[in-house]
């Protein structure tokens, strides 16, 4: 899988975010060696949508999300933002467009300090951009708190581990909204959190998004979870994007047999439902030695010869569903 | 349903215990342990007689020469008693007041030392920490070498040279010579704290360079600066205050060992080290000149031990808490 | 596995717990996490134990294994295990039970794993100290627990770290461990959350299959009620430190009757609705178990509540299944997720009842 190219990418002034052909390698040590975190992959998102980022740890889709914010900058490939290409801007004007991307983290307490009260934690971005007054300040922390749930006045006492897990999170969502950005990156927010709580974290992006006209990106392991709250889903592996499809038709016609994967671990709350044994696909290859060609053959039941020979490319089959493999599940139509 | 008592004081750490649904009371620290306030009382106490020793009517000056019945005690003639709490020294002074004008002395020095050390150690661990590559390098070999020399033995060879530098020789340029022979002391000690103190603030800050929540302070547009004064630093306190204690302790024994060796500062001016060496010779005749400078000491750098120990565990509960 | 475990009896009840209670002395009061949780479990079985973080279902699982402090902790009830009471045995004695009778994995491989010491001596330790092996013996005993738990290249995973191996292969060291001594009862804390979900369903078939060849019997305690679905016999869901329902699996998907179990089951995703579905949040949190809300406990955040609920305290009482029980004035009948008004208890119908929306 797990190919490269473009041809599921909108037309560039139809999208907020387009990445093309992003790299980000880190060093192993001194060993000369590199981690191919993200080997070539294009995306894009159109203005008020939300695209899910899906694949397990390793896939690179965390490092992914934070290379669009040059945290740290990617090795090569090009990031636009707004028209801007963010991969040739300076520190100082990176540090004024971030404002316009905002993310979330995946441990709510980590994420935030833990000595400080967390209406401060809040009040930090307009502290930086020195935002308004000293009032107008104060009533935007209180009114954004007030918008995710937490009531301002305990979040002026208290510190981040009087809170809850979803109470933290809230905050966190609180952080990333006071400065209105434009679009934001959660990267696995939920998967931290009970289920109950979960439902209350993705209901209130759900209506953050409506309310605020937001453009997400959803970074997370879990299907279930992305296919509730995205237009669009992107599957990623081992630093590739191997199946692009609008939420409802990926569920309805997985064609990569990696998608396929990740849709029957998903445990089905039914007893008589039984999850496929997944034994014989072993875990991911480490992405310091990738496998040639398709990054999945090695996992994958349907891998041929010219799966290690060549590697597929991103293709339409329709419906505004791509893919990147040489032998795709067939549905009937 | 009928509970088992059971009579213990101790706050456990629940592993599941649900957050309060209303704001939680102010949090119930973990109860301090009795020695702490005893140590901490300790120190006060010799804290507040060293710095009003001149206007505390019971402390005598050092220098004044102890009469028994309108006679010289010169030779320990004067042993632990109501004229002299801790009898007198062979040049016939009071060992109680000696002992508190040490600690003015034995404290200034250990005490600066530490803040030098704390300032100093903290920038270089902040900076190896926080900026990584040919900073943390650098940095990390000066520790290294630092740490890799018996501290004792560095202390002797700078105190030495530094001794050494201070007479006017021509052609000798004299670099500390503008210095107090305290004053050389102490930053002598305080070069011995820097190399532990950088080394524990660069792990940790490493350590916290990796948590979102710096992350989250970059992607709202924080610089450097903003980052480790706002986000690590008050992350740093409560385990640099600890090692500062533990730090303190050691340093004033290092004090009391070189000046037991003859490295010390100025004539006149006494401290621990100096009345242990200048009375050890004479324990079997006269205990008290050696026995109480020594117990005093001991306590003292218990004292900070525990301070220093009691403050680690106090945080260490919180940590595990959030 | 013919390793030279003892001979056990094939069937019958292994652990018997009653009116079980564990709180913690804390500077605002007892916090009584577990409050009177009653249960049976027969040997080789699995079962589930769910709720949300905060419900007591981490502390009634240690409190059974009597790991849990004894200082600041009060404990009363009974546990029995193989007929013989536990709950008074001083840690010496439990030291007996521990490994060889019931062990545990938890949610974090990398902190229950000794980070300094190589994978084989961890795993050779209980062998040497509780069975009594030679050195040779326990590493080719370890080599075969390895296999066992299917991780491939097992000889070359003795001489590894932790840190050298992925979440997913750390989880399955924890379980070779804890089956090293052929223990009869597995407890498995939050087994997979930290998991990726392809990782997970290798893991949750992995401890099926170690539970089916050992006859050992399982709880697996979750916040997650599709992790136990496939993988347990019986359910217990706990909320407030308390059994709100009880079932046989099958039973309790099919005939779910209390709210909080069918709001636990309605806040999951599921990857058959349509995208941008609303999720059924449970609002609020659960109470402060210093000062319980009277009536049933669930009531504040229940949206069937009535002024019943918030006075008196309802039962555990048997349904239509012999072995379900479930403790609520005015449980579900319908299933569905929009039932606007509650139904008294009394008029209940026998009518057999499906979630909507489930395969």
């Amino acid at each position: 899988m797990a190919g490269t190219g473009t041809a599921h990418l909108h037309t560039a002034d139809e999208a907020l975010l387009r990445l093309e052909n992003l790299v980000v390698e880190f060093p192993v040590g001194r060993t000369g060696l590199k981690v191919n975190a993200v080997s070539g992959i294009s995306l894009d998102v159109i203005p008020g949508e939300t695209l899910g980022l899906v694949g397990e740890s390793g896939c690179g889709k965390s490092t992914t999300g934070r290379a669009i914010m040059q945290l740290p900058r990617p090795t090569s490939g090009s990031i636009i933002f707004d028209g801007n290409e963010l991969t040739k801007m300076s520190g100082d004007s990176m540090r004024k467009v971030r404002t316009n991307i905002q993310m979330i983290f995946q441990d709510p307490i980590s994420s935030l300090n833990p000595r400080r009260k967390v209406r401060d934690i809040v009040m930090e971005p307009l502290m930086i951009w020195e935002v308004g007054t000293k009032a107008e300040r104060a009533a935007k922390v209180d009114a954004t708190l007030e918008e995710v749930g937490i009531d301002p006045k305990r979040a002026a006492e208290s510190q981040p581990h009087q809170f809850s897990g979803g109470q933290c999170q809230r905050i966190s969502i609180a952080r990333a909204l006071v400065l209105d950005p434009k679009m934001i990156i959660c990267d696995e927010p939920v998967s931290a959190l009970d289920v109950s709580v979960q439902a209350q974290v993705l209901n209130l992006l759900e209506d953050l998004k409506a309310k605020r006209n937001l453009t997400l990106i959803f970074i997370a392991h879990d299907l279930a979870v992305v296919k509730n709250i995205s237009d669009r889903v992107a599957v990623m592996y081992l630093g590739k994007v191997c199946e692009v499809a609008k939420s409802d038709d990926l569920y309805a016609r997985p064609t990569h047999p990696y998608t396929d994967l990740l849709l029957k671990s998903i445990p089905v709350p039914d007893p008589t439902v039984k999850v496929l044994a997944t034994k014989i696909l072993g875990e991911i290859p480490s992405p310091v030695l990738p496998p040639s060609g398709c990054r999945f053959r090695t996992r994958c039941p349907f891998a041929t010869d010219i799966c290690a020979k060549e590697e597929p490319q991103l293709r339409d089959i329709g419906g505004e569903h791509f893919i990147a493999c040489h032998h795709p599940i067939e549905h009937l139509a | 349903m009928t509970l088992i008592t059971d009579t213990t004081s101790m706050t456990p750490t629940p592993l599941d215990v649900p957050p309060a649904a209303e704001p939680l009371p102010k949090r119930s620290r973990s109860k301090i342990h009795v020695g702490f306030w005893i140590a901490l009382a300790w120190v006060a106490a010799l804290l507040l007689m060293a710095i009003f020793a001149d206007q505390l009517s019971f402390i005598r000056l050092p220098t004044a020469a102890v009469k028994n019945h309108g006679r010289s005690t010169a030779g320990y003639k004067l042993g632990p008693g109501w004229n002299a709490w801790f009898g007198v020294d062979s040049t016939g002074r009071d060992v109680f007041s000696k002992v508190i004008y040490g600690a003015r002395t034995t404290l200034k020095v250990g005490l600066w030392s530490t803040v030098i050390g704390l300032l100093v150690g903290t920038f270089m661990g902040l900076i190896a920490g926080y900026f990584k590559g040919t900073y943390d390098r650098v940095i990390s070999i000066v520790v290294d070498i630092m740490l890799a020399v018996p501290p004792l033995v560095l202390a002797i060879i700078i105190v030495y040279r530094v001794g050494d530098l201070q007479q006017d020789r021509p052609g000798n340029p004299g670099i500390l010579k503008w210095f107090t022979r305290t004053e050389q002391i102490t930053v002598v000690l305080s070069l011995l704290a820097i190399a532990p103190l950088a080394r524990i603030v660069r792990a940790l800050t490493m350590s916290l360079a990796q948590r979102d929540f710096v992350l989250a302070a970059r992607s709202v547009g924080a610089k450097n600066f903003r980052i480790i004064t706002r986000e690590i630093l008050p992350n740093l306190i409560p385990a640099m205050m600890s090692v500062a204690f533990t730090g303190l302790a050691l340093l004033i024994s290092a004090e009391a060992a070189l000046a037991f060796l003859g490295f010390s500062v100025e004539t006149g001016t006494p401290t621990w080290g100096k009345m242990i060496n200048a009375s050890y010779r004479d324990m079997d005749k006269a205990w008290w000149a050696t026995l109480f400078p020594s117990l005093v000491l001991f306590l003292t750098v218990l004292a900070f031990n525990v301070i220093g120990d009691r403050i680690a565990r106090h945080y260490d509960i919180r940590e595990a808490a959030l | 596995m013919s390793r030279n475990y003892p001979t056990r009896p094939e069937t019958g009840v292994l652990l018997d717990v009653e009116d079980l209670a564990t709180g913690f002395k804390t500077g605002r009061g007892l916090v009584r996490a577990v409050d009177g949780v009653s249960l049976k479990l027969d040997r080789g079985k699995a079962l589930g134990i769910v709720g949300e973080s905060g419900s007591g279902k981490t502390i009634l699982s240690r409190s059974i294994m009597g790991l849990l402090p004894r200082r600041g902790v009060v404990r009363a009830g009974e546990v029995r295990f193989e007929g013989a009471r536990i709950d008074q045995l001083t840690i010496k004695q439990m030291r007996q039970y521990w490994g060889k009778e019931m062990a545990m994995i938890f949610q974090d491989p990398m902190t229950s794993l000794n980070p300094l010491m190589k994978i084989g001596a961890q795993i050779t330790e209980p062998l040497k100290t509780h069975l009594g092996m030679g050195r040779e013996t326990a590493s080719d005993t370890a080599e075969k627990l390895l296999v066992d738990v299917g991780i491939p290249e097992a000889h070359r995973r003795l001489n590894q770290y932790p840190h050298e191996l992925s979440g997913g292969m750390r989880q399955r060291v924890m379980i070779a461990i804890a089956m090293a001594c052929g223990p009869t009862m597995l407890f498995a804390d939050e087994p997979t959350t930290a998991l990726d979900v392809t990782v997970q369903a290798q893991i949750l078939d992995l401890l099926e299959e170690q539970r089916r060849d050992r006859n050992m019997s399982l709880i697996l305690v979750t916040h997650d009620l599709g992790v136990v679905a496939g993988h347990t016999d019986e359910i217990v869901v706990m909320y407030a430190g308390k059994i709100v329902e009880k079932a046989p699996t099958g039973v309790l998907f099919s005939q779910m009757r209390h709210p909080y179990t069918e709001a636990l089951l309605a806040s999951i995703p599921k990857i058959e609705q349509p995208s941008h579905t609303r999720l059924h949040a449970i609002a609020g949190r659960p109470p402060d178990l210093v000062n319980p809300p009277t009536g049933c406990r669930f009531a504040p955040r229940c949206q069937y509540a009535q002024d019943r609920c918030r006075q008196q305290e309802p039962p555990l009482t048997a349904g239509d299944h012999p072995e379900h029980a479930y403790a609520c004035w005015f449980p579900v009948v319908t299933g569905g997720f929009d039932r606007p008004a509650a139904t008294d208890a009394t008029t209940d119908s026998n009518v057999a009842v499906t979630i909507g929306g489930l395969r």
